[in-house]
């Protein structure tokens, strides 16, 4: 392993040609120089991120060009199955002037260098990778290609001006000469980088990889089971470690009562107690879980001065929800416009009615690991999942107290994420996998169990609304009211409310853009005994099925089509009526049923829309009952994001914001009872299978406008689409989530 | 014990209850082969065992000496895992990809015993979870594979 | 909600209210004699503390008195009837809420008569028709574990909240006068020690009858010993089928040798079965502890016992599958079962057990395979280490209908007889069952 100074000390020039397996294979143990030439730390970077304009100018820090004119790029972005990568080719690629198939894309370490978003963070989540750096990273690639454009104008002795790029090589059309940018790497990366004032970006209109459907970089080795994951990695000397985690957070462990007969079972290694858990170290994972498991732990209840939220022994997911129905204030809002008061008081119809959702996992399919080793220099480093490595090797430096500079933390593929791997007090590996190296003195990779990974995973919050409305003559909303008894995952994490709301509380009861005079969004904020954190399309998982699902109840009441209805309220909104009439013709032509299909199941339709993380969205679904169960036929989804990079991967977006979006209409639900989830594995929290899978049709929309999302805005309209469908059905108004505790004859 | 997996003899030292997942990844260094639920729940950890699709995490060792083990690694080498693989990186697939080891082995088991599968037979076999939402993906890919054989 | 015991209870409490009418209040109250009435209290020495507690584990008091991660003995448990819950006792030797007032005497009337101090009689949840037949040496030991080999807990016991008059206790010594014999085990001189210790063990301690004898109409067990037929026969029990004990081909221990029987007492499995169900709580607290000359002893013992070829039905002998079957049950099995069962049926002995030939395909009674399938399996404890492998519940992912033609399928292959299962059966057990933890339960006695 090289020292951190060997590190940004190599050469340039160094022979780099080293397969791509090669090169995975030894990143993996940690032996390959990354980002050489990376100042960190220097006055330079910081001056850097303390001027915007600056930011991902680095460009030896992010691009490393082979000899044989491959582009390896460090992504300030982690690859968790969005395609994010994929997409940092493409647009580097479009401005570098070079293939996207010739890059090789892995996460950035940590260092203010990759501080590359427009809102000054580096965080992979909020579907912000693509759309708060597109800019700035299209400029890291015109940066870099003017610096190959100035070594070939040195190394061929002609004027810069002479000299134009194909993909990958730098050409002099005049003498009909050429070189490969391999050729060209050491000489460019050592020239100064341009002022980023003088670059001129490519007119959109001649990308020729931005906006197309561009194949993923990591399609093979996925499909090869050539891809790492932190759970596959492995570094000489290293040891296995399992935990046995307190039932209930909080309790701390009190005595063990057969320590040493665990300590003398096959391939142990060591018995160790830890903050609310016990661990065992072993030659392999395997005999580490055996024991882990056969410990048997007196656990003490949390003491009172606890720093964990303790779980109570009494905590029952139903029961809390009641407690929350019951909750009567104080609220305050988040929007207030007209005279809600006024207008209920006065109104010829009032519809009143109160909704509730359920706490799901994120049952990512790779189980969190974690791997840490010290070096003999004191240095630290740690391989595992995280979506903001800055604030990890933070959190890491803060509970060893080591020195940011001595922790080197390697961020491989995500094997899912959906919010699962930010960073969550006592829900995340880490702390324990470095508690362990150091008991130990050597590597330790530690791996959750399935069932130890459903006992500490945080929860997608619970909320319940209380919504009133008012019809005027017309039948038409005049006013709208939702008061939501309900923790924010932002304000769960802080373990307080703050001085202005937690937007991830509230988003979709607000922000919505239906033209209805009078409103009125309103949280009653409490404090939770459980876990709480961000799942894919956080606050508007929940909140879009509310407000949409009781749009749906007022067009009924008024008797207006519900489709008919949200483009009247939308008709002063050209670009939400243009995708909710996208839609409507993608699934050709509204109907909303119910009718008789060709297969002769009975099907109805139902409409909602999302403008959730910058983007829009508006999606129909068909639906039948059949033996009792739900069936999602079609799913039609329009969407706009402003612009697009890559349609193919937003039509795979697309497709599983649906299957996560479908997963907790149907049949997802994490059930506490005695303050313990009913669920320890897939078993018992099954997640949607392939034969509960919709068809989906995507249209992909372009309005121009900014740029937003695409990872999450896809979720929060599947589910009000699919209750509001069933609902007019069946007949039985859809207030909760999921469908599967529902009866439907 | 010594087992036969990819074409080639291992020697292995291993209890006999021990999970064959844990061989392949621990002992062995295969790790395309995934642990995702150890209760046969998920599928990621789906190999070949004398061609037919065994869920590795729920299966002693003991109970495969003899028998031909083939894992992700090694799917190329076969011929319909390789038209598989093909149609995997046509079709675009995978997303994060952990379960896509799994899904490689099922289809590949399916193609092999049934070359033409209907939509329900796909459905049928194709019970591996993936938490990205590939299905559709996964069910075209298969339906172009089958459709190759007619 | 603990429904365990809720058919062992519920014919006695049916009983109880509609015979409360009139009886002799004399009978009803006595106290039964015991061979301990003039005993003196004296400390007892360690090894018959020790030799008590083996007799505890043999006779599984832990099961029913301990909570997990509670205090040993302190009682709690919950058994649901119709009428009411009933809770089991606290039984350490905690003078104001336990049994520390207890003179022998009092233990053995209450041990093996069912009869507390003050003539209250006990609901026969308490096995005492069985524990009747402890020996006078085990009563000796068994009492002097429990007062100076368990920890006092200062534990009041919870009051059934079973309504009056429903919850009056002295009919119960009328169905005593006809069901619960009140003689020690007696050695039959026809056989030998190993089958008398055997014997002894199944009928008494162990008290398996409670589980696997057929209970009459007024829920006593058919049989007490092999001189009756019904003897371990089989029988249905809150939610699970408690199979023949007897030498049925099919359905009993036919196809188990002796030592296969030691195996499956001793570590939980052998080539034929996998501990489930109830079982398994009967081999993480009692069996397992079992020394190698009584598990011997219970093997000699059990393969004693004829079987009866008219109920058991023809042989079963194993057929392939000639094809694999195209039906909705048969899919279900390939791709959810069969990782660990095997397309073959035969299991990967002795991690998964064969559905080919097992008990829970061959019987009639179809709700251990039903309650098995929709809860999966408790975790196995073996020597103070949880199992490698555990069955996982499909309550959540397979509907009734799926459930049941998975279990036809199952039920009707590879020679297996046991007959369809239908829907509405495994609805009615969704309705009654919880799923099984997936977390160790260990109950400890010290």
């Amino acid at each position: 392993m090289s020292t951190p100074k060997a590190f940004f000390d190599a050469p340039l020039s160094e022979p780099v040609n080293l397969s791509r397996r090669h090169f995975l294979a030894s990143t993996a143990v940690g032996a390959l120089v990354i980002g050489f030439g990376l100042p960190l730390g220097s006055a330079r970077v910081y001056a850097a991120t303390a001027n915007p304009t600056e930011r991902g100018t680095q460009v030896p820090a992010f691009l490393e060009i082979r000899p044989d004119g491959s582009v390896r790029l460090l992504s300030p972005f982690m690859e968790g199955g969005q395609g994010t990568h994929t997409a940092m080719a493409q647009i580097v690629g479009e401005e570098l002037d070079a293939d996207p198939a010739t890059f090789i894309v892995e996460a950035a370490p940590p260092g203010e260098a990759y501080v590359v978003m427009e809102n000054g963070m580096r965080i992979t989540g909020g579907s912000m990778s693509v759309r708060m750096s597109y800019p700035t990273m299209r400029r890291l690639g015109a940066l870099a290609r003017a610096m190959l454009l100035q070594a070939g104008a040195e190394q061929l002795g002609v004027p810069v001006a002479q000299l134009t790029t194909q993909p990958g090589r730098v050409v002099h059309a005049a003498s009909g000469r050429s070189l490969g940018y391999g050729e060209l790497a050491g000489r460019a990366l050592d020239m100064p980088v341009p002022d980023p004032a003088t670059i001129t970006l490519r007119d959109p209109s001649q990308f020729r990889w931005i906006g197309k459907p561009v194949k993923r970089l990591d399609a093979y080795d996925k499909s090869t089971g050539k891809a790492q994951y932190s759970i596959d990695i492995k570094v000489d000397g290293m040891l296995h470690a399992a935990v046995q985690h307190a039932p209930r957070l909080g309790m701390t462990v009190g005595s063990l009562r057969n320590q040493a007969q665990v300590e003398a079972m096959k391939g142990v290694h060591s018995v160790h107690q830890l903050p609310g858990a016990v661990a065992v170290v072993a030659e392999r994972w395997w005999h580490a879980k055996r024991a882990v498991e056969a410990l048997q732990v007196e656990w003490l209840e949390a003491a009172a001065d606890s720093t964990v939220r303790a779980m109570p022994a009494d905590f029952s997911s139903d029961k809390y929800r009641d407690f929350l129905a019951a909750q009567q204030g104080p609220a305050r809002d988040d929007e207030n416009e007209g005279d809600v008061a006024g207008a209920l008081a006065n109104a010829k119809t009032k519809v009143e009615a109160t909704y509730h959702n359920q706490y799901v996992n994120h049952a990512q399919l790779e189980p969190p690991s974690a791997l840490a080793r010290f070096n003999p220099d004191g240095t630290l480093e740690v391989w595992l999942p995280n979506q903001a490595p800055d604030m990890f090797r933070a959190d890491m430096a803060k509970r060893t107290g080591l020195d940011p500079a001595k922790i080197t933390l390697h961020s491989p593929l995500l094997g899912g994420f959906f919010g699962r791997h930010f960073l969550y007090d006592s829900a995340n590996p880490y702390p324990q996998a470095i508690a362990l190296a150091k008991a130990v003195g050597r590597p330790v990779k530690l791996i959750w169990s399935r069932e130890e990974e459903f006992l500490r995973d945080v929860l997608r919050p619970v909320a319940v609304v209380k919504f009133r409305a008012a019809l005027d003559a017309q039948g038409l909303p005049l006013a709208i009211e939702a008061v939501s008894a309900t923790e924010g995952p932002s304000e769960a994490i802080a373990g307080k409310q703050g001085e202005k709301l937690d937007p991830t509380a509230l988003e979709g009861l607000s922000g919505k853009s239906y033209a209805i005079p009078n409103k009125r969004i309103a949280q009653i904020y409490v404090k939770g005994p459980t876990m709480l954190g961000y799942w894919r399309s956080v606050g508007n998982s929940l909140n879009d099925f509310f407000y949409e699902a009781f749009l749906d109840e007022l067009a009924d009441k008024g008797g207006h089509d519900p489709y008919e209805l949200r483009l009247h309220l939308l008709r002063d909104n050209k670009r939400l009526t243009t995708l909710l009439q996208a839609v409507g013709e993608l699934s050709g032509g509204w109907k909303r049923g119910p009718y008789t299909a060709e297969d002769g199941s009975r099907r109805a339709r139902g409409v909602a829309m999302a403008s959730p993380f910058g983007s829009h969205a508006a999606v129909v679904a068909e639906v039948s009952i059949e033996n009792g169960q739900v069936k999602v036929h079609h799913i039609w989804e329009a969407i706009d994001s402003g612009s697009i990079v890559n349609p193919a991967i937003i039509e795979a977006q697309v497709n599983g914001a649906v299957a996560l979006g479908l997963s907790q209409t149907l049949l997802e639900e994490a059930v506490y009872v005695d303050g313990k989830p009913r669920a320890r594995n897939y078993d018992l929290y099954p997640i949607l299978p392939m034969s509960r899978m919709a068809q989906v049709h995507v249209k992909i929309v372009e309005s121009g406008e900014k740029m937003g999302g695409i990872g999450e805005p896809p979720l929060p309209a599947v589910a009000p689409a699919v209750a509001n469908a069933v609902a007019h059905l069946t007949g039985q108004r859809i207030r909760s989530l999921p469908l599967s505790r529902y009866t439907f004859a | 014990m010594q087992l036969r997996i990819n074409q080639k003899a291992y020697e292995v030292d291993a209890d006999a209850d021990t999970p064959l997942l844990w061989v392949i990844r621990d002992d062995l260094g295969l790790t395309g082969t995934k642990y995702g639920c150890g209760l046969a729940q998920c599928g990621a950890c789906s190999v070949l065992v004398d061609g037919n699709v065994v869920r590795s995490c729920v299966t002693p060792v003991a109970g495969v000496v003899g028998r031909e083990i083939t894992t992700i690694e090694a799917i190329e080498a076969d011929d319909v895992g390789k038209r598989v693989v093909a149609a995997w990186v046509e079709h675009q697939v995978a997303q994060c990809g952990y379960c896509q080891s799994g899904q490689v082995m099922a289809a590949t088991a399916l193609l092999k015993h049934t070359p033409a599968p209907s939509d329900a037979q796909i459905e049928a076999a194709m019970v591996n979870l993936c938490r990205c939402g590939t299905y559709n993906a996964i069910r075209t890919a298969v339906h172009d594979l089958a459709k190759e054989r007619v | 909600m603990n429904n365990r015991r809720f058919a062992r209870t519920a014919g006695w409490l049916v009983l109880a209210g509609a015979v409360a009418a009139g009886v002799l209040a004399w009978y009803v109250t006595r106290q039964p004699a015991s061979p301990f009435e003039q005993q003196p209290a004296a400390k007892a020495d360690p090894a018959l503390v020790s030799r008590g507690e083996y007799v505890a584990r043999v006779s599984d008091c832990v099961a029913c008195h301990s909570l997990p991660g509670k205090t040993p003995f302190a009682g709690g448990l919950e058994m649901a009837t119709p009428l009411g819950a009933i809770h089991a006792t606290n039984i350490t030797p905690d003078r104001n809420t336990g049994i520390g007032a207890y003179t022998a005497a009092d233990f053995d009337r209450a041990v093996r008569h069912g009869v507390a101090p003050g003539g209250r009689r006990l609901y026969p949840a308490m096995p005492y028709p069985s524990y009747a037949k402890l020996s006078d040496d085990d009563m000796r030991a068994l009492y002097a574990f429990f007062m100076q080999g368990v920890e006092p807990a200062n534990q009041p016991n919870i009051e059934s909240s079973i309504p009056w008059p429903l919850n009056m206790r002295w009919p119960i010594a009328l169905w005593n006068g006809v069901f619960a014999p009140n003689a020690t085990y007696a050695a039959k001189p026809a056989q030998d020690a190993l089958w008398n210790r055997g014997a002894y063990i199944v009928q008494g301690p162990g008290h398996c009858g409670s589980c696997h004898t057929p209970r009459g109409l007024a829920f006593n067990e058919r049989a007490l010993d092999e001189s009756g037929a019904p003897y371990l026969a089989g029988a249905l029990l809150d939610g699970w089928y408690a199979p023949s004990l007897r030498q049925d081909h099919n359905t009993g221990l036919g196809r188990w040798s002796e030592d296969e029987i030691v195996r499956f007492l001793k570590t939980g499995r052998n080539q034929h079965a996998v501990v489930y169900g109830s079982m398994t709580e009967a081999f993480n607290n009692s069996t397992q502890f079992m020394s190698d000359e009584d598990l011997n002893a219970i093997a000699r013992y059990l393969k004693s016992l004829p079987g009866d070829p008219q109920r058991d039905g023809s042989p079963w002998q194993y057929q392939a599958a000639t094809a694999r079957a195209d039906t909705p049950g048969a899919h279900t099995y390939a791709t959810r079962c069969a990782s660990c069962h095997g397309l073959d049926g035969k299991g990967q002995p002795e991690w998964m057990p064969p559905l080919a030939g097992a008990t829970s395909a061959l019987a009639k009674e179809n709700a251990s395979a039903i309650n098995i399938t929709l809860n999966g399996s408790q975790r196995i404890v073996t020597a103070g280490v949880p199992d490698a492998y555990r069955m996982p519940a499909f309550r959540e992912q397979l509907s009734d209908a799926e459930i049941a033609q998975v279990l036809t399928y199952v039920r009707g292959t590879w020679g297996n007889n046991g007959g369809a299962v239908d829907a509405a059966a495994v609805n009615t057990l969704r309705g009654h069952t919880d799923p099984a933890s997936s977390s160790p339960i260990i109950l400890h006695m010290r």
